[in-house]
């Protein structure tokens, strides 16, 4: 057989396979294994020690589902604000598009540090938004509730994860045939319904897409919640790191990251199933309309 | 545009840009203590940033590791969308899984991962680690910029190429890679700006090399000084003119490549 484009698959599936499958398989072995505190090391002593920990002790369960949770909200939150700006995104002029691009994702560019400490400055007691509140005299001492809370973590990872969920909704509305949407209009439907009987069904191949990448971005965020949760900013990955680096239990943490993964992509994977099955996202990829 | 448009469209810059702007706002502000009100305009922040050695150093060791995961990054990335476009390629959603992989997988645990298996094959950790594993995750962005030209090109050229005797090498060095310049340009830049912005990665992986993000996450931990600030909004305005150029560089050449495609 010749050579052709398919066989490039093959150099790039080995780097993937070595620099992430082969890790992540690691993990597998390594959470069988025991680590010998004495001389400070791990031996390939199996046992299920570490995987009846993970089981018995109610802690990693909590925080497991407690990334699942933040997940969820960002993920809903997301696409709440999404669909309005995908909306208005798509009704720009052609040549605005691109600068619209560049606008979405420029914010995206920052690195993580940076945000988090911008966010700092935007949230503290002394900040912007308690500034502002105090010229206008709506509030007479600062909110604390605004940074290191639960609240701070959601804005945040809303804030780090809006341009995918945003980016996603909009490829999708920009496919949507938009003789449909006026269609419904001169049949005389409102807005309203024109969105939940035309655009939302025609859209949710892109709606899946962006939950699914939130979710497992704003899932698997560690530093967002331990930098500006405070007291609220335990998260499973802390735990792991912490198991990894200080405590020196690696198989605890294999066995650890192993859960909160299988739970993360069991959820992410539920969730666009679900939505993909739905009679719209069938249609679209019918290629015929409901 | 209805007046609902351009009220979402304004929300959304401000909510993306109100950060950035304060943040700019206290780079030249005349005080050490970053609350309002305003305390008056100078520039000593940005003079303190170039006396400020650790800083600068970040920022080299930044810049040189950010280049090969530039060039490696759009290079595994093209290679990559040329392979996931072609037709006849088998198990496609499988390799799809795989590319985007690195995506998906929260980024302490792939790091985490990455350095046990380094650890116990023996490998160090250090610049050439994080290069690897930084490149990783530019990927799937990668493939996806390109991708995305590539299954936009008429496939015609290609395969009138082909009937015409070019090999594939051939075809590809004179019909595909031309079109696709512009895209792997993207590539690289984003690739860059993914290397430039990491710090999980870092934080695993790095050794002892110290990149920017790291040096800056240290002094986070201590204190809040203004010249961290202005250290942000130079790197915001350095990235911002990659983001700039690369977009330029793609508009002149999609203009020049139009004439070609569709003779007026």
């Amino acid at each position: 057989m010749p050579f052709s484009r398919v066989h490039l698959a093959f150099p790039v599936a080995l780097a993937l396979v070595l620099g992430c499958v082969l890790p992540l398989g690691l993990l597998l072995v390594f959470s069988v294994f025991t680590v010998d505190m004495d001389a400070f090391e791990m031996v390939p002593d199996l046992s299920g020690h570490s995987w009846g920990q993970i089981l018995s002790n109610p802690v990693f369960a909590f925080l497991i589902g407690k990334a699942v949770v933040s997940g969820l909200v960002t993920a809903g939150l997301a696409a709440l604000v999404g669909y309005p700006l995908a909306l208005a995104m798509a009704r720009l002029p052609v040549v605005w598009k691109g600068v619209a691009n560049i606008v979405l994702l420029t914010p995206l560019y920052t690195g993580e540090i940076v945000r988090i400490y911008a966010w700092r400055i935007v949230l503290g007691s002394e900040g912007l938004v308690n500034a502002v509140l105090k010229g206008f005299d709506l509030i007479d001492a600062p909110l604390k509730f605004l940074l290191f809370s639960p609240f701070t973590t959601h804005l945040v990872l809303l804030y780090n994860n809006l341009p995918f969920m945003v980016l996603a909704i909009w490829i999708s509305v920009e496919l949507v045939d938009h003789r449909l949407i006026e269609a419904a209009r001169d049949l005389g439907a409102r807005p309203v319904e024109a969105f939940t009987k035309v655009i939302l069904p025609l859209t949710t191949p892109g709606l899946a897409v962006g939950l699914f990448a939130v979710f497992a971005l704003a899932a698997g965020d560690m530093l967002t919640p331990s930098l500006l949760g405070g007291t609220s900013g335990a998260t499973p990955m802390a735990m792991i790191d912490n198991l990894f680096g200080t405590a020196f239990d690696w198989p605890l943490a294999s066995a650890l990251a192993l859960s909160l993964l299988i739970v993360l992509f069991g959820c992410a994977s539920l969730m666009a199933g679900l939505l993909l099955r739905m009679r719209g996202a069938r249609a679209v990829f019918a290629g015929r309309l409901p | 545009m209805s007046r609902t448009v351009s009220l979402v469209l304004a929300l959304g810059v401000g909510f993306f840009y109100l950060p950035i702007v304060v943040l700019a706002i206290f780079s030249f502000n005349a005080s050490s203590l970053m609350a309002f009100p305003l305390s008056g305009f100078t520039l000593s922040w940005y003079a303190d940033l170039f006396g400020n050695r650790a800083f600068l150093e970040g920022f080299l060791t930044s810049f040189l590791i950010a280049q090969p995961v530039g060039i490696l990054g759009a290079f595994i990335g093209l290679m990559a969308a040329l392979a996931v476009t072609a037709p006849g390629l088998r198990f496609r959603a499988v390799f799809v899984v795989l590319v985007i992989l690195p995506f998906l997988v929260p980024k302490t645990v792939l790091s985490i991962a990455q350095a046990m298996l380094m650890n116990w094959v023996g490998l160090g950790r250090g610049a050439t680690a994080l290069i690897a594993a930084q490149t990783l995750v530019a990927v799937p962005f990668a493939t996806t910029i390109i991708a995305a030209v590539l299954i936009r090109l008429d496939p015609r050229l290609e395969e009138a190429a082909r009937d015409l005797g070019a090999t594939p090498w051939q075809s590809f060095r004179r019909v595909l890679l031309p079109q696709l310049s512009g895209a792997l340009g993207a590539a690289y830049s984003i690739s860059v700006i993914l290397s430039l912005a990491d710090l999980t990665i870092s934080m695993f992986l790095a050794g002892r090399t110290q990149p920017l993000s790291l040096v800056v996450a240290s002094e986070f931990r201590r204190e809040l000084k203004p010249d961290l600030n202005a250290m942000q909004v130079s790197v915001l305005v350095l990235t911002a003119v990659i983001v700039a150029l690369t977009e330029l560089n793609r508009r002149r050449l999609r203009r020049r490549a139009s004439p070609m495609r569709d003779p007026e």
